[in-house]
């Protein structure tokens, strides 16, 4: 298969057709079906198992959603911390935010986070080239953070920075937020920033005609990093009364949006849900799957990765099914491996964008004759009637 | 072949107003009385009992983007309402913004077997196709949101040809799978992004200097000449402003005689008069509906409680973020296309404007004569969750029921209503218009909303009780094309529902200059955008149901 843009690195490994694989069982070479039947052995036996990882398509997330209601399991994405930073804040304010087609025509001051948003280079090319349907645009990208990030050299685009540790960014929007309520600053500088900059940069936002705040929550990698989201949504929301501002949080990697967004759809709640006799019950800080394999609170484990091998499952001290790419190599092989078919390149099928809006169709240029997440799943569900019976 | 035996027939397509009846049932179908010879495998006797099509709900968001972004913003209100697994059913939540699962199982249980999401963004069809897919029981549909997006300001502004128009709404319908098209704050979503906070019918827009009289007119006219059965479906400018009636009057006027639908029309139906400057000008609009035949609406009443508010109109939720109840909010700006807003919501009935508004959305319904003409809906879940339906069905009927309501709410409210002067009782037979033929009608479902020969069977039995909520909130029997999927107000058998779409003919040339437009300005493909026949049904409705349309001669 031929990528159309191949300069993408994530893209070219991410688009490589690996080869068909083999299921085993404790590393030994064994059937599909009889893979199959290991798992439902080791999940009917469980208790509460965990379904990870969630590195698929909707077609997977539905049928994994299906799995975890069968067995009582709890559901949680492989980027769950990062993407609960995001659901912390959103879930005690809400937000105001945009989609990458506004930031591409609208947008004339783009603020990055703490962000090295360069690891998305297609998020610069093809959100602030110059050419918007409004005429052109000249762009300001403020960098908030280590100045060491490297942004793509770009026409109309102006880019400079202010060197603050990701840390302090909160203490940053808080005190920008007093400004814009009108409250005269006490401090000289907040963590190395002047006020003098701050005033600067807050004219400059005030002065935006659309501006948009980027952040990217797996980057924002300290304790209460979520409340750093929160103070940011916060300046927009405040920005919004004179001018036009919104947030784009980036992310969605592996299929996190798709799972989040089935989830909310089928449970009412974005992951972190555990599927129990009065209902979904939703625990965002206990349903963590680091924290739920340390302390032994599932006594199983499926790891579903099926767009990149390099996500290979947590260590777990209970059985581990694994649904992954079929080039996915292990250091311990777990109990059970199932090589599945990779969404987009080898089935068909619905993946969100980061942004949830817009869910794109999967087509399959190189079809194999592995399954897909979606079926290997219903042949488990299948198996497990029998197991426990 | 399945007799259901002398129930009580309301039937309005058919002019049948309680008479007594046997129907048959055949192959999903209503069908003939069969002679004296014919093998009969079921009898139901339903003596005493009333007999309904299956309930339609034309406007009631049940899915796509922003449901999803009311679900995940409340897990307190889910918890109030977990959903355990049951026989078939799956887990989820209720109350104000549903689980789809959910959804579809509570609305079977009141007896409504078809619910059309109003406010689909082209850009997010597929998802909000995935939502519906999972959403079982009833079948579904949705409306296409133009008027707000780039590409057609685009081609207003430049004074594109009436055609053009015509093709790229015949486009939009086609490529997003959709049964209808709706205007929401006609221009006003896309004048937000530009930092206008309020855009009124004759007020230019602030980059593309078309108004929204020019934007409904431009789409009223495409949907008509596309020959698309349900007409231009309207949420007006001034959403939720008092004194926004004459916006709502001058949109009528601006249809200037073409078939247009105004949603939610209780929220547009405000004065400016008394000492808060907010009053009812329910009278007044109820007034232009009866005299104007091309004009339909439906109430989006109010009843107390939480809930959340979820709409299209980014600008008019921004604007109404003060009231967030709890305190949380939601605005996004959405893909060149459109916008929305998510604001949870209190309805409190000692507060004087929630106690006026609830009062407004009944004089609605009890001014508007006709009731082909106007639909029974909480514009859920923004008036109400459509749980209350049954709620709001006995305040109609049962006028000692609503003076007592009414003896409840703010006094202050309840005296600059003329609520308690109104005694109209709706009967059963205008209930079954409201929420059975007219909606079919509406939509041009042609086999749905009534009981005559060739019908789809959905049916629905009540039970004949005094108490007209108890009545509607557990009919005894539901069919669903036939089958039996509720016995007392609970499912007994889990079906999906097909997706009804129309197919509209259109010149596919249009493709062209939209091509080049994502290519140049947009972040998705516009091949991209398009779904096919084939595409939708994997998102997980049991079939497709095509609605052919008439073009109408330009």
């Amino acid at each position: 298969m031929r990528l159309e843009r191949p300069a993408c690195p994530r893209a070219s490994r991410l688009f490589s057709i690996p080869d068909p694989g083999q299921a085993t069982i404790a590393g030994l070479p064994i059937s599909l079906d009889e893979a199959c039947r290991s798992a439902a052995i080791i999940l009917s036996g469980s208790r509460r198992p965990l379904i990870g990882g969630l590195g698929c398509d909707v077609t997977g997330h539905r049928a994994a959603l299906s799995l975890a209601e069968k067995l009582g399991g709890v559901v949680d994405h492989m980027h769950g911390r990062a993407q609960f930073r995001n659901v912390q804040a959103f879930q005690d304010g809400g937000w105001v935010t945009t989609t990458l087609s506004e930031v591409r025509n609208r947008a004339d001051l783009i603020v990055l986070a703490g962000t090295d948003a360069s690891r998305y280079p297609r998020f610069f090319e093809r959100c602030l080239a110059p050419a918007s349907q409004f005429g052109e645009l000249t762009r300001k990208v403020v960098v908030l953070g280590d100045p060491l990030l490297s942004i793509p050299d770009m026409d109309g685009v102006s880019v400079s920075s202010i060197p603050i540790d990701a840390g302090h960014l909160g203490e940053l929007f808080a005190v920008m937020r007093a400004r814009l309520a009108g409250i005269p600053p006490r401090a000289t500088d907040v963590a190395g920033v002047s006020i003098g900059q701050i005033e600067a940069l807050l004219a400059d936002m005030r002065a935006a005609r659309y501006g948009v705040l980027v952040w990217n929550a797996a980057e924002l990698d300290f304790p209460h990093a979520d409340l750093t989201i929160q103070s940011a949504v916060n300046l927009v929301k405040d920005l919004n009364q004179a001018t036009r501002w919104s947030g784009l949080p980036l992310g969605g990697d592996d299929g996190g949006t798709s799972a989040a967004q089935t989830c909310t759809w089928q449970t009412g709640y974005p992951l972190r849900t555990a599927y129990e006799i009065a209902g979904p019950r939703y625990e965002p800080l206990l349903f963590d799957s680091d924290r739920l394999l340390k302390t032994g609170e599932v006594d199983a484990l499926v790891w579903i990765s099926a767009f990149d091998p390099e996500r290979t499952p947590p260590a777990a001290d209970c059985p581990t099914v694994v649904l992954g790419r079929a080039d996915m190599r292990f250091v311990q092989a777990p109990d059970v491996f199932i090589p599945v078919a990779v969404p987009g390149v080898q089935h068909a099928g619905f993946l969100h964008r980061m942004d949830a809006v817009v869910a794109l169709p999967l087509t399959a240029p190189a079809p194999s004759s592995l399954p897909s997440v979606a079926q290997v799943l219903a042949i488990i569900q299948r198996e497990t009637n029998h197991a426990a019976a | 072949m399945l007799r259901l035996k002398n129930g009580r027939i309301y039937d309005p397509a058919h002019g049948v107003d309680g008479e007594v009846r046997d129907l048959y049932i055949e192959d999903g179908r209503v069908v003939a009385a069969p002679g004296p010879d014919a093998r009969i495998d079921r009898d139901i006797n339903l003596a005493g009992r009333v007999v309904m099509g299956g309930a339609i709900d034309l406007h009631t968001h049940i899915g796509g983007g922003k449901l999803n972004i009311a679900r995940a913003l409340l897990p307190e209100d889910h918890r109030q309402d977990p959903v355990p697994t049951s026989g078939g059913m799956h887990a989820g939540c209720g109350h104000a913004a549903p689980s789809t699962w959910t959804t579809g199982y509570r609305y079977a249980e009141m007896g409504y077997t078809a619910c059309f999401e109003p406010a689909m963004q082209p850009i997010n069809a597929r998802h909000t196709h995935l939502e519906m897919g999972d959403t079982p029981m009833v079948d579904k549909g949705a409306y296409a949101m133009l008027g707000s997006d780039d590409f057609f300001l685009r081609m207003l502004a430049s004074g594109a040809d009436q055609r053009l128009i015509n093709d790229y709404v015949g486009w939009t319908l086609d490529a997003s799978q959709a049964m209808a098209i709706k205007v929401v704050n006609p221009g006003g979503i896309s004048a937000f992004k530009f930092n206008a906070r309020s855009l009124n019918l004759d007020e230019a827009h602030p980059y593309y200097r078309v108004t929204p009289r020019q934007v409904v007119q431009a789409l009223a006219r495409a949907v008509h000449d596309l020959g698309v059965a349900h007409p231009l479906h309207v949420h007006a400018s001034n959403l939720g402003v008092p004194g926004n009636a004459d916006t709502t009057l001058a949109t009528m006027a601006a249809a200037e005689g073409l078939p247009i639908h105004l949603t939610h029309i209780q929220f547009h139906s405000y004065g400016t008069e008394g000492e808060r400057k907010f009053s009812s000008e329910a009278e007044r609009i109820a007034d232009a509906i009866n005299r104007m035949s091309n004009v339909s609406a439906d109430v989006g009443q109010v009843l107390f409680g939480q809930t959340v508010t979820v709409s299209g109109d980014s600008m008019k939720q921004y604007g109404n973020h003060r009231h967030a109840s709890p305190d949380k909010w939601v605005v996004m700006d959405i893909e060149c296309d459109a916008g929305c807003g998510v604001v949870p919501f209190k309805y409190r009935d000692k507060n004087f404007v929630n106690a006026l508004q609830w009062a407004i959305g009944l004089e609605l319904f009890l001014r508007v004569s006709d009731p082909w003409r106007i639909f029974l809906t909480t514009d859920h879940p923004n008036g109400a969750p459509f749980t209350s339906y049954p709620h709001l069905i006995r305040l109609l009927m049962d006028k000692r029921f609503r003076d007592s309501k009414l003896d409840e709410i703010n006094a202050e409210a309840a005296a600059h209503s003329q609520l308690r002067s109104l005694d109209r009782e709706y009967s059963l037979y205008e209930i079954a218009i409201m929420t059975r033929a007219a909606p079919a009608r509406s939509l041009g479902l042609t086999d749905r909303g009534h009981l005559g020969q060739g019908a789809a069977a959905d049916i629905v039995v009540y039970r004949d009780d005094a108490d007209r909520e108890a009545m509607f909130a557990k009919p005894e029997y539901v069919f669903k094309d036939g089958q039996l999927i509720v016995r007392d107000g609970k499912v007994v058998n889990v079906v999906n529902g097909a997706l009804h779409v129309v197919k509209p003919e259109y010149d596919k040339g249009i493709e062209k200059p939209l091509k080049d437009y994502f290519d140049r300005y947009m972040t998705v493909r516009m091949e991209n955008v398009r779904i096919s026949d084939d595409e939708v049904c994997t998102c997980g409705a049991s079939k497709l149901i095509p609605h052919v349309c008439k073009g109408r001669a330009t």
